[in-house]
């Protein structure tokens, strides 16, 4: 059934980007619309997307048929291909006409089957189309016929059509007599340009991108969620559940905005009755350790390298490239592992295609996701290092769970003012020195909320609100969160303003970001309700002397 | 040269404009001390990168002393190191550069 899991009530995290995609198919109404690729990492919310839009479209309007598919992995030789997308599109097609959900159910109809439906509801156009799937001579002619029936449609009835295609990138391993044929996705090159059917498509966005097909395609990149929508959505799964209790803040932020990682973690938290903070925390390790997360990662990482050799250097060359500081080239992998060039590229293109690594052009570095992160440590102490259970899960609880000292917070406004930022740096200097931090760690933070301030400024110029500056102070980690009107934000694969390459570049700003995350241990952005929110989280650790000012190290 | 507290695009101007009177002179071994510096930025780092520039083809040299690590850092990252000498302080940057005369 194509429609949500979620009510539509329920579904608050993506409003506008459903409104946007919306409004895009509905212009195929009256002008041409274009298609779009949706966009972002696993877990993000892509399909649910996609099915809350099917459901606007079938229930809230009569003017675009909606018409949804998931590319089944079992079902991609070219004829039964083309046969259940033809089946589906008919039935789907046929339902949104009297809005008949009974309808949605009956995809896996026969041929014959959907004669006699076609023949029942009396539509020439579908007979029509029909007529001509099954005079097709040959599998290739029926696979034409089938993706462009939308369209063909669209031109019999005058209504067009909005087609929903999730996980998209399957369509590579498209076959003829059992052999793929990666070429045979381009049959969706010319309904993917006609104004009339615009495609929604998403599924995995690097090996979408390297299909020809997408390439005149418009981008939407879905972000992580901001921490107001993450802590919704984590408060209405634990009432769900009738628990009262709230899900840690620093947990909530541990999961990077990923809506798929909240769910998986609320839920493993809420089988215990009213769980307390120590609770949350197992729940996530237990998680990483070998709850869906991991088992998701860890089935992505078997598909990718079948071969147990290749799979243990596979993920011993992911730990180390969440590890280094500097991204990796081919070359260096090669010689880190003793491999050729050939097979050092084959294994890191392939560990990109599965998601545990950025670097469409040959330069390799970690994904941005403190989840995946931690599952990556996870995998390689259990199966490269063959730690024992018990001791992975004490030695990430010791990571991760809080010292169990309490918050203290400090919140500053900056104008937007010439040298502003150096008031929040000053402000660390002084939280630094009164809760006896380290001074040197303080000093790299003091240069990152520099940058990060500053960027602030750059995005939400004319706004008149100024920049909210949060410094807080949990044990020996510090976190800065700069808030400010800016509404730029992000290219998903990078996960960074995009405003800081072009603003910056005449005045040297573009190493802003790439300072902060020298200096912070930790580097977020996030989409808030007020424009955008830097977060730098660093561990400052204690200074063993309160030292004077200026005595910081030199060299 | 003695910058002091933050080097932003101001502060990093300014040096900027002094090293290259300095190199205009004919003065091509200068020492730039940052035991003042407090802050310093990327805006005044990339100004920074112009001065060792313009020091390069006057075929001068840039030392550095007096440096934060922290700063010492920024200037790792973006490349600068071999292009100035680092010393601890004046008293080791004119050491040096008495022995190459």
């Amino acid at each position: 059934m194509p429609f949500g899991s979620l009510q539509e009530k329920d579904f608050l995290d993506r409003q506008s980007e459903l409104a946007d995609l919306y409004q895009r198919v509905l212009q195929a109404g009256a002008h041409a619309a274009r298609s779009v690729v949706v966009a972002g990492p696993r877990g993000i919310g892509k399909t649910e997307l996609l099915k809350q839009l099917f459901g606007l479209l079938f229930w809230r309007q009569d003017r675009v048929s909606p018409f949804y598919v998931v590319v089944n992995p079992a079902l991609l030789s070219a004829t039964p291909f083309s046969q259940t997308y033809l089946t589906q599109f008919l039935c789907q097609r046929l339902a949104f006409e009297k809005k008949e959900q009974s309808l949605l159910q009956r995809d896996g109809l026969s041929l014959d089957g959907l004669s006699a439906l076609v023949e029942d509801r009396d539509a020439a156009w579908a007979r029509e189309l029909l007529d001509q799937y099954r005079q097709s001579s040959d599998p290739l002619s029926a696979l034409r016929i089938a993706l462009s029936a939308p369209s063909r449609s669209a031109l019999i009835t005058g209504t067009p059509v909005a087609v929903l295609i999730d996980e998209f990138h399957r369509l590579k391993g498209l076959s003829l007599e059992g052999s793929p044929d990666p070429h045979l996705a381009s049959f969706f090159e010319s309904p993917l340009s006609y104004g009339k059917t615009p495609h929604v498509i998403t599924g995995n966005a690097p090996e979408i991108e390297e299909m020809p097909v997408s390439s005149g395609l418009d981008r939407m990149a879905l972000l992580p969620l901001g921490f107001e929508d993450v802590s919704s959505k984590a408060v209405s799964l634990l009432r769900a559940n009738e628990i009262k209790g709230d899900a840690p803040p620093l947990l909530l932020r541990r999961l990077g905005g990923n809506p798929f990682s909240v769910e998986c973690v609320v839920r493993a938290a809420g089988a215990k009755k009213n769980p307390e903070e120590r609770d949350f925390w197992n729940a996530y390790v237990r998680e990483i350790r070998e709850g869906t997360l991991a088992r998701f990662w860890s089935s992505a990482l078997k598909s990718s390298f079948p071969d147990l050799g290749s799979r243990r250097t596979a993920l011993s060359l992911t730990h180390k490239i969440y590890h280094a500081n500097e991204p990796f080239t081919c070359r260096r992998i090669a010689a880190a592992f003793s491999l050729t060039d050939r097979d050092a590229e084959a294994t890191a293109r392939a560990l990109y295609f599965a998601g545990f690594i950025q670097g469409e052009f040959g330069v390799f570095r970690a994904v941005e996701d403190g989840v995946l992160r931690d599952i990556v440590d996870c995998l390689y102490l259990k199966e490269v290092l063959a730690k024992a259970p018990q001791d992975i899960e004490r030695e990430l609880l010791e990571k991760l769970l809080p010292q169990g000292e309490k918050a203290v917070r400090f919140d500053v406004t900056l104008p937007m003012t010439r040298e502003a930022e150096l008031v929040a740096a000053q402000c660390l200097d002084q939280i630094g020195k009164n809760m006896n931090l380290n001074q040197d760690a303080i000093g790299q933070l003091q240069i990152a909320v520099i940058e990060a301030c500053i960027n602030a400024m750059e995005h939400g110029k004319g706004a008149e609100n100024g920049i909210s500056v949060s410094v807080a102070v949990e044990g020996e980690r510090m976190e800065v969160s700069i808030e400010s009107a800016g509404r730029e934000f992000i290219a998903q694969e990078t996960g960074e303003p995009f405003g800081d390459h072009e603003v910056a570049k005449p005045s040297g700003r573009g190493w802003g970001i790439k300072l902060m995350k020298r200096f912070a241990d930790d580097v977020r952005f996030e989409k808030t309700a007020r424009g955008t929110k830097t977060i730098l989280i660093k561990n400052v650790g204690k200074s063993i002397n309160v030292q004077k000012e200026g005595s910081t190290e030199r060299e | 040269m003695m910058p002091k507290g933050y080097i932003n695009d101001l502060g990093a101007e300014c040096l900027e404009q002094t090293s290259e009177q300095f190199l205009g002179q004919g003065l091509k071994k200068l020492i730039v001390n940052f035991s003042d510096v407090q802050f310093i930025n990327t805006i005044g780092v990339s100004i920074f990168t112009s001065m060792v520039q313009k020091a390069l083809e006057y075929n001068g040299l840039l030392c550095f002393t007096n440096m934060k690590k922290v700063h010492r850092d920024i200037f790792e990252m973006v490349g600068l190191m071999k292009y100035v000498r680092f010393f601890k302080d004046e008293e080791e940057a004119i050491l040096f550069l008495k022995g190459r005369n």
